[in-house]
Parts: structure tokens; sequence; C-alpha cells
């Protein structure tokens, strides 16, 4: 059999270049690349949209649903739904220009210089460079986070961050790394590390604490509350890293308990304190961070779901990389998986656990209980893959955490999911998880219509804070007071609420 | 007796209010009190901790199968006088550590000793060293459970060995730990007596360690 052909494929404005065997998907290969696919590449928004400025990309329904004659004329494609069949020289809409969550542009003073927008995850980086007179993006890297050799969960790290010893390394680990990836961004994009002006970085508050070199002791133990939760500011020389000496870096401020600048920034990137309805905001990681809120009121909090969502502790778990099982469809009585690469199935992602058990729901091979019907399992998804009944209880535990959250803060509201607008989906985890699905297994108990991926939240609200004039940073000040953190863990609600929410639900709304 | 067979069905099945009218209508029978302890309300506790261990249940099923059997033995330990009162297999001084607000599972582990026909102190959550002292001196309790959740708190399990011995009380109990984090090799680090890797196992472990 011959060998498939490679095509060459450029991004732009980047200026990457790509090689892949003909037939791959474009969407695989872009989410190395850090683009976001913010219906989880089902085809159903624009948010992946590419314009193909040389090659071929063949149109199909979907794409005939979602874009303009015109548009597609012009060489506008979804990136999601688009094959390699030709070298390709593409630019991205997602890193054209500054647009909101629901694509609305946000109005900035352009000014010159260069700025750089980073979300310090506890799992993974994401750093843009962008132009700050026009808005682009520049260059984009990711990396997974070096702290996480001492620990995967903020706990871990927070117990190796308590002796100053610990404390130091992880310090000096995260600057080193955010450095070293500002270096990698300017050598992309060639320019010069001097025209950086503005670094925002955003996370929760053990990643504030700890980069800013914070004591975390308060955050060890109960009540999980540190008196440094402010806006950080430093400047080029202070980090060790290769910027012009007055340029400014900034951490912004944290919400309250684990709550921190991430959904600061997923609050201004949603607009959520602006708008009359009410809406919510949720991230789902290990720490799964819960917003409510409208222009009156907003809440957020956050519950230990554990780190089932990805892939940890789960028998054949493992992060959303090639070889992952991460869609699992019903089809004729039996399931039909989809994995990551084309390549053999080697395990089960957050978004394959989810639709497993979902299916599983469907197929009747899982009570609502949880406990597989045959009493026996473990259930074959697709061979060596398969779930076990322990995988079953693990997710139980992280979506019972996560729904009971929810539950919880809409109480407080004296509302119901139905009387909520929208709930948006933050966070890589919000791109991939079937919504279908999550509504299946009671994990996110709203329609379809109303909850929307946001794809990376964090990110898109520090580049906003990045575009704010100078000065304005009493803004933050402001917002922050306006937003209540809620202790969920000192509820006692919580935990009757929790177990409630361990369960499936009985069957589907639709 | 067919009807402790349905009182042992209606506690695994977590039907409370079934316990309740069952418990009341064989004590008119003249069941006594003692009895419904070793005939039905310990082999059902046992059955659903075998049942979780086999993953068959899980924290839901379990919490609502020790309500029922609560709703049974609220009934009887009143009753329980003379001779009967003295079959309490021991006295538990339980809690989950300073700093940490996790009760799900040391709730499960208190129930099911419950159930197993041990007496129970529970002290709560974020509980003192101090205050498990003073709780094992006025019970004249004989073994302390205590839960932690979060590695960051675990350590606080042996502050409790060290202040049961500073107090003098160290060889009047025995000491049992548990939850998410700790492990059989912690347990012995800091000096307690054993570790219960989930309920149905901290059952056995404080059946061994007072029979010891």
């Amino acid at each position: 059999m011959p060998e498939k052909p490679t095509h060459r494929i450029t991004l732009k404005p980047v200026q990457v270049e790509l090689t892949a065997p003909a037939g791959t998907a474009l969407r695989d290969l872009l989410f190395a690349q850090g683009v976001e696919f913010p219906c989880g590449g089902q085809g159903r928004c624009r948010g992946c949209r590419v314009h193909v400025l040389e090659g071929h990309a063949s149109v199909n329904d979907a794409q005939r649903e979602r874009l303009s004659p015109e548009e597609i004329a012009s060489g506008w494609r979804l990136a999601c739904q688009c094959v390699l069949e030709d070298d390709l020289v593409i630019e991205l809409r997602q890193w054209d220009a500054a647009i909101l969550v629901d694509e609305t542009p946000f109005a900035f003073e352009p000014r010159a210089g260069l700025g750089v927008a980073v979300d310090l995850g506890t799992t993974t980086l994401v750093t843009q460079l962008l132009d700050l007179g026009t808005g682009r993006v520049l260059a984009v890297r990711t990396a997974l986070n070096s702290q996480a050799r001492f620990g995967a969960d903020v706990m871990s790290r927070v117990q190796f961050g308590v002796p100053k010893e610990g404390a130091r390394q992880l310090r000096e680990l995260i600057r080193q790394q955010i450095g070293s990836l500002i270096e990698q961004l300017v050598f992309a994009a060639r320019v010069s590390e001097g025209e950086i002006q503005d670094v925002v970085v955003v996370g929760n508050t053990v990643m504030h604490h700890l980069f800013c070199g914070l004591d975390v002791e308060p955050l060890s133990r109960y009540p999980f509350v540190s008196s440094q939760l402010g806006l950080q500011i430093f400047r080029g020389g202070d980090l060790g890293w290769k910027l012009s000496p007055e340029a400014r870096v900034r951490f912004l401020p944290c919400l309250g308990g684990f709550v921190g600048s991430d959904i600061l920034a997923g609050i201004l990137a949603t607009n959520l304190s602006e708008r009359d309805e009410l809406n919510g905001l949720v991230d789902l990681g290990t720490n799964g961070e819960i917003v409510m809120g409208n222009r009156q009121r907003i809440l957020c909090a956050s519950t230990a779901a554990g780190p089932a969502f990805e892939g940890a502790r789960i028998s054949m778990g493992m992060r959303a990389a090639t070889g992952a099982i991460s869609e699992v469809r019903v089809q004729d009585h039996s399931v039909n998986c989809r994995v990551l690469g084309n390549v053999p199935p080697q395990g089960l992602c957050g978004s394959g656990l989810v639709d497993a058990v979902a299916a599983g729901l469907e197929l009747g091979r899982i009570q609502p209980s949880g406990r597989f019907a045959d009493g026996a399992g473990p259930w074959e998804l697709a061979p060596p893959v398969v779930l076990t009944q322990s995988d079953i209880r693990e997710l139980q535990l992280a979506k019972g955490a996560i729904a009971a959250g929810i539950r919880m803060l809409l109480d407080r509201f004296g509302s119901t999911a139905g009387d909520l607008k929208k709930l948006y989906l933050a966070g890589a985890f919000g791109n991939y998880i079937n919504r279908a699905s999550a509504q299946r297994i009671g994990l996110i108990n709203f329609p379809s219509e109303k909850v929307e991926a946001a794809g990376n939240t964090a990110l898109l609200g520090a580049k906003l804070a990045l575009f704010r004039p100078e000065g304005e940073d009493g803004s933050f000040a402001r917002l922050r007071s306006r937003i209540e953190h809620v202790a969920l863990n000192a509820d006692q609600g919580f935990q009757d609420t929790f177990v409630e929410e361990m369960a499936f639900p009985q069957s589907t709304y639709a | 007796m067919p009807q402790f067979e349905e009182l042992r069905q209606a506690i695994i099945d977590g039907k409370a209010p079934v316990a309740k009218e069952l418990t009341e209508k064989m004590l008119k029978e003249g069941v006594r009190p003692g009895e419904f302890f070793p005939n039905a309300i310990i082999p059902a506790m046992d059955e659903v901790g075998r049942r979780m261990r086999e993953c068959e249940f899980f924290i839901p099923e379990v919490l609502i199968a020790a309500r029922a059997a609560r709703a049974s033995s609220d009934i009887l330990r009143p009753l329980l006088v003379g001779d009967e009162a003295m079959t309490a297999a021991g006295t538990v001084v339980c809690g989950t550590v300073k700093g940490d607000l996790h009760d799900i599972g040391k709730n499960i582990v208190a129930m099911m000793l419950e159930s197993a026909g041990f007496k129970i102190v529970d002290l709560g959550v974020d509980v003192s060293a101090d205050k498990i002292v003073d709780a094992v001196r006025q019970n004249n309790a004989n073994l302390v459970a205590m839960s932690a959740l979060l590695t960051t708190t675990m350590v606080n399990m042996k502050s409790v060995v060290e202040a049961l011995t500073a107090a003098g009380l160290r060889d009047k109990v025995k000491i049992m730990v548990g939850g998410a984090p700790v492990t059989d090799t912690w347990a012995h680090s800091i000096g307690a007596d054993g570790y219960g890797k989930d309920a149905p196992a901290a059952v056995e472990l404080a059946r061994q360690l007072v029979a010891a």
C-alpha cells in the first residue's frame, strides 16, 4: 500500500508551519497549537473558523449551515469540519482580533508596544503575545505547569509550599517557566523583549500566592482564608525576566477561598457582571469553580471535584491527548468511540468518560444508582479500553460536587435552573465535553440550548485587562468588591446536596 | 424469626419508615430490645458493608441504609437496661481532625460502628486534639477514630496521638485512622493502632482492636 502523502500547513498570523499526513483532522492539528473549539468540534458554533488563503479545503453541510455563501466563497471554513487534503495557508479568526465570548468586539484604546496574557493553571499554562495597537495575537505558547511534579492538585502544591524552602522552589520554577515562554513568544513573533509593556497573569489563589511569593499556609486548613488576595504588581526586573525594567507585570486579584483571578477574568470575558439576567459560569477542573450573578449580585464558590475529569483515578484514564477516547456515542444498541489522533485507543479522557457513562445510562447498562446493571463490569468500550465500576464511582463524586455547588448558589438567589439565562462552560474541558452527555449524567442540569462553551475565559479576561488603559486597576477592586465568595464546605446543607447529586437522573429531559 | 429477616431487608433497602414500624411492632409482640442487634441490625449493616466493598453500594445507598438502621436503633437504645445495656461493643470517640471539614466518610464510619453495637461520641469536624482528649476522659472511651481528607490536615492526626499520650490516656485507648490520603504506613508512623481503608474495614478493625 502506498504511503499517504503529507501536507504542509502554515498558520497565520503566528507563522507556525506544520506537516501531517493527508486525512488528518485539522481540529487535532490546531488543538495541539492552542486553538480552541468552543462547541467541542461539532460544527455547532463558528468559534474555530479559519480563512483559507492558499490550498483547498472541502465544504460539508455543517459548514454550509454556519457560514454564508459569501464567506465560503471567500475561503472561510470551520476548522473542526476539515480534514487535510492539500497544502494550506490559513489565518485563524480566533487569533485575529479582540473579541468577547459572544464574539462582540471589545473597545480598547490602541497603544504602542506589546503585551503578554498568561493563564497560569494548576495543570496547564497558556501564554499569548499581543499587539497592543491592533489587538492581534502574534504568538501562542502552551506548556504543562512545571510545578506539577510536586503534586497534581492545588492541595498537594500547598502542602509542598508551606515550608519556606518548598515555597521558594515552586516560586522560582513557575517564574522561570513563564519567563522562558515569553522568550519563546518573542522569538516566534520575531520581535524583541524590550517592546513588551505589560504582562497580565491570572490563576487560582494557590497559583497567585506561589507566583507572588505569598505564604500559602492559610490555604492549607479550614477556613482556607488568606488575607493577601489583592492585585500584585511587579516590574520587569523583579522576576528575572528579560523585559525592560519599566515593564509592568500584574497578577490580578483573587476572589476568595481558592477562587482566583482566572475566575475574575472569566467574569470580565463573559460580561456577567453587567447583565440584568442571571447567568452562570462554571470551570470544570480539579477544583470546580462556579459563578452565578447579574448586575446586582455575584456569587462565586469552588468545590473540590477531584481529578476525574482530567482522567486521574480512572482505571484507564488519561489526559486529552493522542490515543484518548474523547467521544462515545450510542449506535445500534452498542457504542462507537472516537479516538484523538486516529490511532488505536489507549485510554479514556474526561469527555470520553462523561460520554461513556451517559451512553451506559442510555443503553441501560448503568443504573441511576451508578451500579452496572449486570452487577459486574468492566464494560469494554473499545479494546483494550474498559470502564470499571469504580470509574463510575469517581465520576459520581466529581459530578456530584459540581452539581451540588451549582444548586447551592442558585438556591441563594432563590432561583432554579429555569431562571438562568445562560450557563457558560469555561476551560478546555468545557470545550470538549458533550453538553447532552453532561446533562444526561446530571453534571449540568440545564437544557443544551442554555449551555454555552465559552473557551478559555481566563485567558480572554487577562487579555481584556491588558487592553485597559493605565491607572484603571481600581476597576478590578470595584468589580471584586461586588463579588461574594461562598464557602460551600462550611455550609451544612452542602454535604446533603452533594450526596443527593451523586446519583444519575432517571431519564433524559428530551 | 422471619420478622428479623424482614427488618434486615428494610435496612439494606434503606427504608427507614418500614424499619421503624417493624421495630415498634416486634417490640409490642415481646421481642427483647437486645435481640434486635445481633439478629437484624448488625447483620444488615454487615451486608451493607459487603455490598459497599464490592462496589454494589455507593455513598448514597450506604447513607440511606444507615439512616434506616438508626430509625430502628434510636427506638431500641433507651430500652436497653441491665445486662443488655452492657452489651455495647465499646465506646468510640470520633471526628474529623482540626482544619478539615469533610464529614461524609466519618459519618458513614460512625453510623456503621453504631450499627455494629458501639457507642459513638461524634465530635463532628474541625476537631482539636484537646477536644478529643476531653471526650475520651469524659466518656471513658476505649477507641478513638479520626478522619482527614486533606494531605495538609492529616498531620494533625499526629498531634492527637501526642495529646492522648501527654494526657496519660494512650494505654487506655486504641487509635484508628482513615480518609482518602491516609495509608497503613502513615497510621503506624504516627503511632496509631490501625488504618481502615473503608467503612467496613473500619468496623472490622474496631472489633479487632477492642478484642485485643
